[in-house]
């Protein structure tokens, strides 16, 4: 049953991640994206991580790419006639180097089977879920409490920088 | 070496098998595409890819703390998108297109 | 899950009518809507069609099917038809995770020639334990749909409507789910149940050494959270695009927003999505702060013994215990639905910069102070007991 659901969503995010970077409209391929985030959400659910599956579809399905398709929408691009930025003979360079990439990880992927000793959780019912997230935050707020605080700051740093860097003014839009 | 069956039950390494791919696919975006907003959107991919090869060894080795590292990288994906648009924006005010190849131009 | 074929069998239908709860309540709605704005406005509204108007929807449907399909010429034809579907989702899956009544044991019973084991049935499509997250994550779904609408139908005035409500969303969905975290904090759970069974009985809690008693009132979240009721609630008008932030279809600027091109069973979908979401938005508000199915000064041992009493079998109480337990909690969302066709027919519609002010400006900084408070407060009253 769990072999099952993983080939579906397995295929599901590979279809779609592929459709992201092959279709010429940048609209539908971050429409694309946000199934392929749902998809790898639904998978993380599979995988016994609820609190991590739920925060993304929130953070990912629910505000960033909405973000994404607003951007978009605003820029009103006309149809993309090439959308790939190089030529047959750098084109297939840059493939070939992202197969020696899949294939070196795939390699080292294949060597490292038996390194590990894997011991799965069991399936978590609702108390155990809550259980889980409530061990998360624990850790969160313990271990990685100096992480999260640069975090935060970090974050405040990132909202200030958006704010100059949007005041921007110039090309067709300038009022002044 | 042991032999798996990849067919018959699902371990650790379809999940990393997977992510590679993803992994793959992302950065094959990242170098092919010509729009800035499809690169950042496959830069989200690759981000995903990692988060999955996270969890999965969460889950795999029973310890949680892998889980902790997707949430800060979640959170990190999300102000880079935040960064990103402002700059694709600035991009498109100056040039109405959104291509990579004007970063070319950004001097001063 | 279930464990034998016929609880498998249980919980399939238990969706499939949590769905149909959801679709069946709009055609009511809609006439609530008609006849209430009707009611303020001191008109008649619909009254021909059958008793009260009552026969307006079943007609409005046999209308509304009949009408005839079409795509915009420069639409986009897959967004145009997809985008009703998505509107659907959001609500549907957010409602199939709200404890709806108490849950039901049932004893061993004999059903065609074989015994079935002793069950206990949620009435609640899936229980998580992560159940308000999954809820508030469901619920940020629903712009796309809206998205997918303004930009498929190719009309400007759709893009504007599309562009408006997911700015709007993405702004209003932070202090939706900060006003949330003071609940949090309160019950110390991610779990309906949890929340809902905490809401039992007269108002008392444990603070700073005392016990305060307070009988004549229930236990209800509102009495200890009532900044954050106020403010999820005005969050959820905002997520619903209900009318003091309707600005994605305001019709005296943007014709009709986002579905302007939309006619037919396509609108009627949309419509559901609405509805959809005040019904979940609604059963929210009741399950956090109104204290769920739960009667105020009635327990559920005493309906059950009130039905055992009268001669009704083990489960045949359980049963109907459940079912009395249902019929208040939908009074109790009705009763918020009512409120969401009263408040969207007497307030006027905000600005734009209004409605960014109020977000980002007012509701945000203090959902902030709420979530403080509330901390401090339960941090000065250890082994605080709600």
């Amino acid at each position: 049953m769990e072999g099952l659901l993983f080939y579906i969503l397995a295929a599901f995010i590979l279809v779609f991640s592929l459709a992201v970077i092959v279709v010429a409209n940048p609209i539908f391929s971050a429409l694309f994206l946000v199934l392929s985030m749902i998809s790898l959400a639904f998978m993380f659910f599979l995988l016994q991580a609820y609190f991590i599956a739920t925060v993304q579809l929130i953070v990912y399905a629910g505000a960033v790419m909405v973000l994404f398709l607003m951007v978009l929408m605003l820029f009103d691009l006309k149809k993309e006639i090439d959308i790939f930025s190089s030529g047959q003979r750098l084109g297939g360079l840059k493939i070939a180097s992202a197969g020696l990439l899949t294939g070196l990880l795939l390699w080292s992927i294949h060597y490292s089977i038996g390194l590990f000793q894997l011991q799965p959780e069991k399936v978590l019912d609702a108390q155990g879920q809550m259980e889980q997230t409530k061990t998360l935050s624990v850790i969160l707020f313990t271990k990685y409490l100096f992480a999260f605080e640069a975090l935060g700051f970090l974050l405040l740093l990132i909202a200030i920088g958006v704010v100059a860097l949007s005041r921007i003014k110039g090309g067709t839009h300038a009022r002044d | 070496m042991p032999e798996i069956s990849l067919f018959k039950e699902v371990s650790l390494h379809h999940y990393l098998i997977l992510s590679a791919l993803i992994f793959s696919i992302g950065m094959i975006g990242v170098m092919m595409r010509k729009n800035l907003i499809v690169i950042l959107m496959s830069i989200e991919l690759m981000l995903n890819a990692v988060n999955l090869t996270f969890v999965a060894f969460s889950y795999y080795l029973n310890h949680l703390d892998g889980q902790i590292l997707v949430f800060f990288i979640m959170t990190i994906a999300a102000a880079e998108v935040a960064v990103g648009l402002a700059i694709a924006i600035a991009i498109f005010k100056k040039f109405k297109k959104v291509d990579i190849h004007f970063f070319e131009r950004l001097k001063g | 899950m279930g464990s034998d074929i016929l609880e498998i069998s249980i919980n399939a239908i238990k969706l499939i009518v949590i769905f149909l709860l959801m679709v069946q309540l709009v055609p009511f709605l809609v006439w609530v809507e008609r006849r209430g704005s009707a009611f303020i406005q001191n008109r008649f509204g619909p009254n021909r069609v059958g008793p009260l108007g009552l026969l307006q929807l079943l007609a409005d449907a046999i209308k509304f099917l009949w009408k005839e399909e079409f795509v915009p010429q420069k639409g986009r034809a897959f967004l145009f038809y997809a985008a009703p579907v998505v509107a659907l989702l959001p609500g549907a899956l957010a409602f199939a995770a709200i404890p709806l009544s108490v849950p039901v044991y049932l004893e061993k019973f004999e059903l065609f020639g074989q015994t079935w084991g002793p069950y206990r049935i949620a009435i609640q499509g899936y229980e998580l334990g992560i159940g308000i997250v999954f809820v508030l994550d469901a619920s940020s779904l629903g712009a796309y749909s809206l998205l997918m609408a303004g930009w498929g139908s190719s009309n400007k005035y759709s893009l504007l409507g599309a562009l408006r409500a997911s700015a709007q969303v993405i702004s209003y969905e932070l202090s939706l789910g900060l006003s949330l975290v003071g609940v949090l904090l309160l019950y110390q759970s991610f779990d309906f149940s949890d929340i809902i069974s905490a809401q039992v009985g007269p108002l008392s809690f444990f603070f700073a050494g005392h016990d305060v008693k307070v009988p004549f009132l229930p236990n209800w979240g509102i009495f200890y959270q009532p900044l954050g009721a106020l403010l999820f609630f005005a969050a959820t008008f905002a997520e619903t695009n209900r009318l003091p932030f309707d600005l994605p279809e305001a019709e005296s600027e943007l014709v009709a927003g986002y579905h302007t091109e939309y006619g037919g069973l396509k609108m009627l979908m949309f419509y559901i999505g609405e509805y959809g979401h005040m019904l979940v938005a609604s059963a929210l508000m009741v399950t956090f702060f109104f204290g769920g199915y739960h009667i105020p000064f009635i327990s559920i041992e005493g309906v059950r013994t009130f039905f055992l009493d009268h001669g009704f079998s083990l489960n045949g109480s359980n049963l109907l215990t459940s079912l009395v337990f249902h019929l208040v909690f939908l009074l109790k969302v009705l009763f918020f639905l009512w409120v969401f066709i009263w408040v969207r027919w007497t307030l006027p519609r905000f600005r734009y910069d209004q409605l960014m002010d109020l977000g980002w400006k007012v509701m945000l900084p203090w959902a902030l102070c709420n979530t403080i408070v509330t901390a401090l407060v339960l941090l000065v009253a250890k082994e605080a007991r709600f």
